[in-house]
């Protein structure tokens, strides 16, 4: 069968000098489902880009049907039947979701928008694959699955015959992730073709027919799904072999780190999201807080680290009290965070790696001597890092911002882990970044525990809750609902009740365990 | 595409030269249209400034008013703080300024810093006021800080004419400042030169306070990126969560950088008031207090690109004067034409554009750039 996409010798160079694309060659097949995996910065993005016309290829030529094919735009792509799915939703948050929809097309009656027509088409094209929306719901009101969703439908409005996913499941909770699966299937039942970017293995497992492995720019192989295991694909994609587990050496735990009692928070619009949580962190352990996302956590950690004020109870790290102060003071105190956005709150995008990695430290010497900050100390710590915790970089004078979704985390847990904490608060660590970067960072935060640190890990992630803690505590609408004082001896099913509710403990047996 | 265009400041350089080109082009189709003589009427907007000493010396004396407001404009905007209070700071640096030069009995050396002192601490107290307000009570900077202009003109004003003009004066200004007073000409006497610096004197009020311009430009540059206070200002305009989440102190740096941005604002009304008028007249800053943003919005608010900024816009202002006065233009179409190369010069989008196509044949290899020379797809 003559391949429907055929992307032959693809070359892409930046002006900035960065080789993006280098000699790529990738090819569809109709009907398919094809995983295109590869690290943050491998080239994948860039690549789909090209395909969908919104980057120009320095080289290379793409063959659809057969026939050689020019885009200059992303309408030219999109009239050749090619359609994408960005990370970043491109909907207008105050129309509605039939109007975003259209927008572009529009159904028109006497010169304007013919309302009921886009809700009839959009209800038909919701039904047809199977991708549930509500017409005429504001997109703002929406969850971030439907406007997925939305944006799905809306490329299949355009006639989208080959549909580029880019990432699809960041967003996404397990349950959605099923949902989207299902829909995606149902888009190959009815004869469209589906790209679908990811650094999830279990995901390519699960969906894909056939995987494209990029790296560095390079296309390391294309393998039939069957035919691959996750840590054969996790070896093409980094390039050496990937240890899916973590090793973990015993350690013995060490004195009381952090003290939290009867911790409540109340939000800005005045709901309850932390209520009476108490839990102690010792050295030489990981305490992972497994739940739901939304249960508190965020709430936890950003009280801790002194971004919120808490309304009740108290914290302290070594005896020092560290609630309802400020951030340099519970720095002082021994504290490193590791933030769950890291885009809002852990880095300056447009501010260099150098200046990224001293936000909590350029006020002592030896950064500041005299009158100033000593650039030299300041570059040579940079060069250090960047060489240690292997941040891609040509130097560290570049934003932050031209790095990779891992390549930034690094430079927040380079900060973060070089600031010698007595507790580390580690939120959704490893959330959005890829195999070989996840890895690194669950490996540093072992470390850190084994060499006697005390570290708090939030994670909705329940493998990496499970595999890196020592002990763990599930929490359930802002309260702590179960304490597992041996991680390793908890099912996930049994974590799985825990988080959903059904069952708790009373306090008499959490506080035996605590 | 050439290897030089890959320096951003040669880029930023060709970009602004370009758009101010564009804009004198549209300047002049406008001046064909208004003035029955256009071509002397816009020579003389060109050229005028540098056509006698005096005129040489009124664009540098407005140019130096205009880089301390630009400095001052910098500071605030680096830290995404739309304050727009320098022209209330200019107002009293130059009361004060003027009320120690006319009533403080020291000599020179001691009256003149003293005057200038005075000037900067009262700019960093009255820039302190907004950025309090916004720090403790989350009051919005642009309104308070404008606000607080229209308080400061008004002391300025009640002050002048009810306790500093002289009873019998036929109009509302001081008695001009005494020789204590004064600052003392740019030229240093320097033997054999004597005669130069006479005709510098008669001719030019620039004084010692080009000096203190240049210092201040590398002063604000250090500040803004040498010393911790910078590197807490540029944080918290990049990325106010990242600063606070870093530990910095938020509220001491937008109060911090409202009250040094009033210093070099408070220096420029001493400028004004020692410098170039020598006594104390009403609207005596001309306004001049917002022509401060687009100095600083051109200089993208570096310090070292801010004396270039400030002397073309001061140019520019120079230019407009001498064509109104020696061309049946009117003021308002000067105006107009002047309005027209901001717009241009700050309009991110117009050379972005031509930029994007320069690196897009530069990333399409030699081929393309060979093309786009021939050009066959010239940008």
């Amino acid at each position: 069968m003559a391949a429907l996409i055929e992307m032959r010798e693809i070359v892409k160079i930046y002006p900035n000098g960065v080789v993006a694309n280098d000699g790529v060659n990738f090819s569809v097949d109709r009907g398919e489902i094809h995983a295109l995996v590869g690290e943050n910065g491998a080239g994948k993005s860039t690549l789909m880009k090209i395909l969908y016309g919104m980057e120009r290829p320095t080289g290379g030529e793409i063959l659809l049907d057969g026939q050689p094919v020019h885009f200059h735009s992303s309408n030219d792509a999109i009239a050749a039947g090619v359609g994408m799915v960005h990370q970043n939703f491109m909907l207008v948050p105050s129309f509605t979701v039939a109007e975003n929809i259209v927008l572009g097309q529009e159904p028109l009656r006497n010169g304007l928008l013919d309302q009921a027509e886009a809700l009839r088409v959009t209800r038909e094209l919701s039904q047809q694959y199977g991708l549930r929306v509500e017409p005429e719901a504001v997109v703002d009101s929406i969850n971030v699955g439907m406007r997925q969703r939305v944006e799905i439908l809306k490329t299949l409005y355009r006639g989208a015959q080959v549909l580029i996913l880019d990432e699809p499941t960041a967003v996404l909770t397990p349950q959605e992730t099923q949902e989207l699966f299902a829909a995606v299937r149902k888009l190959v039942d009815q004869g469209k073709t589906v790209i679908f970017i990811t650094h999830k293995l279990r995901e390519v497992k699960e969906i894909s027919n056939r995987v494209t492995v990029m790296r560095s720019g390079k296309v390391m192989g294309v393998v039939q799904t069957e035919d691959a295991t996750r840590e054969s694909l996790a070896r093409m994609m980094v390039g050496r072999d990937v240890f899916l587990q973590v090793n973990k050496p015993p350690v013995t735990r060490g004195k009381k780190v952090l003290e939290v009692h009867n911790l409540s928070y109340v939000s800005e619009t005045g709901r309850t999201m932390l209520h009476n949580v108490s839990f102690n962190v010792y050295g030489g352990e990981v305490l992972g807080i497994a739940g739901v996302e939304g249960n508190g956590q965020t709430e936890l950690a950003e009280t801790l680290s002194g971004l919120r004020p808490a309304a009740t109870g108290t914290a302290s790290v070594n005896g020092k009290a560290i609630l309802n102060t400020n951030p340099r003071t519970v720095r002082l105190s021994g504290v490193a965070h590791i933030p769950e956005d890291r885009l809002t709150n852990g880095l300056a995008l447009t501010a260099s790696i150098d200046e990224n990695l001293i936000v909590d430290r350029y006020f002592r010497p030896p950064f500041h001597r005299g009158l100033f900050i000593d650039y030299k100390v300041v570059e040579k710590q940079s060069a250090d890092l960047i060489q240690e915790y292997g941040i891609r970089t040509p130097n560290g004078k570049l934003p932050v911002k031209s790095l990779s979704g891992g390549n930034m985390q690094k430079v927040i847990v380079a900060r973060e882990f070089t600031s010698d904490p007595a507790l580390l608060i580690a939120a959704q660590p490893t959330r959005g970044i890829d195999v070989g970067a996840t890895e690194f960072v669950r490996d540093q935060l072992v470390k850190q525990r084994t060499d006697g640190k005390a570290v708090l890990l939030i994670s909705a992630d329940l493998s990496e809750v499970m595999s890196l803690s020592d002990r763990i505590i599930v929490m359930y609408e802002g309260e702590i609902t179960g304490v597992f004082p041996d991680a390793a001896s908890v099912s996930e099913e049994e974590l799985g009740l825990y988080m959903l509710g059904i069952k708790r403990q009373t306090k008499e047996e959490m506080e035996a365990v605590l | 595409m050439k290897r030089w265009m890959a320096n951003p400041i040669v880029r930023e350089t060709v970009r602004i030269v370009a758009a101010v080109g564009l804009a004198l082009l549209l300047g002049f189709i406008i001046t064909l249209f208004v003035s029955e003589d256009p071509l002397n009427a816009y020579r003389s907007f060109l050229l005028g400034p540098l056509t006698r000493l005096n005129r040489i010396g009124d664009w540098l004396e407005e140019s130096i008013t205009l880089i301390f407001l630009g400095l001052a404009t910098a500071i605030v905007f680096k830290a995404e703080l739309f304050s727009l209070g320098a022209e209330g700071q200019m107002v009293l640096g130059a009361l004060t300024a003027g009320v120690v030069s006319l009533y403080v009995p020291l000599p020179p050396a001691l009256r003149l810093p003293l005057a200038l002192l005075a000037a900067m601490v009262v700019g960093f107290l009255w820039g302190a006021i907004p950025g309090i307000l916004k720090a403790n009570l989350n009051a919005n900077e642009l309104v308070s800080s404008l606000m607080l202009n229209t308080i400061a003109l008004k002391i300025y004003e009640w002050l002048l004419t009810f306790y500093i003009k002289p009873p019998n004066a036929g109009y509302t200004a001081s008695d001009f400042f005494p020789k204590e007073g004064v600052l003392p000409n740019f030229f240093p006497p320097i033997p054999g030169l004597e005669g130069v610096r006479q005709t510098l004197v008669n001719q030019t009020n620039l004084t010692i306070m080009l000096y203190i311009m240049l210092a201040a430009i590398f002063v604000v540059y250090f500040l803004m990126y040498r010393t911790p206070f910078g590197y807490e200002l540029r944080m918290v305009g990049i990325n106010l969560k990242f600063a606070r989440y870093g530990g910095v102190d938020i509220k001491k740096v937008i109060i911090l950088a409202m009250a040094v941005s009033g210093i070099f604002a408070g220096l420029a009304g001493a400028h004004l008031a020692m410098g170039i008028h020598t006594k104390l007249i009403l609207n005596i800053t001309f306004g001049l207090g917002f022509e401060g943003v687009v100095v600083a919005l051109l200089a993208r608010n570096n310090p070292l690109a801010v004396p270039f900024t400030g002397l073309a816009y001061g140019y520019l202002r120079a230019g407009a004067d001498v064509m109104e006065r020696a061309s049946d233009m009117s003021r308002e179409m000067v105006l107009v034409i002047q309005a027209i190369i901001i717009l241009l010069v700050t309009a991110e989008r117009v050379l972005p554009m031509v930029q994007k196509r320069i690196a897009a044949s530069r990333s399409n290899g030699e081929g393309a750039a060979a093309a786009a020379e021939g050009g066959s797809h010239a940008a």
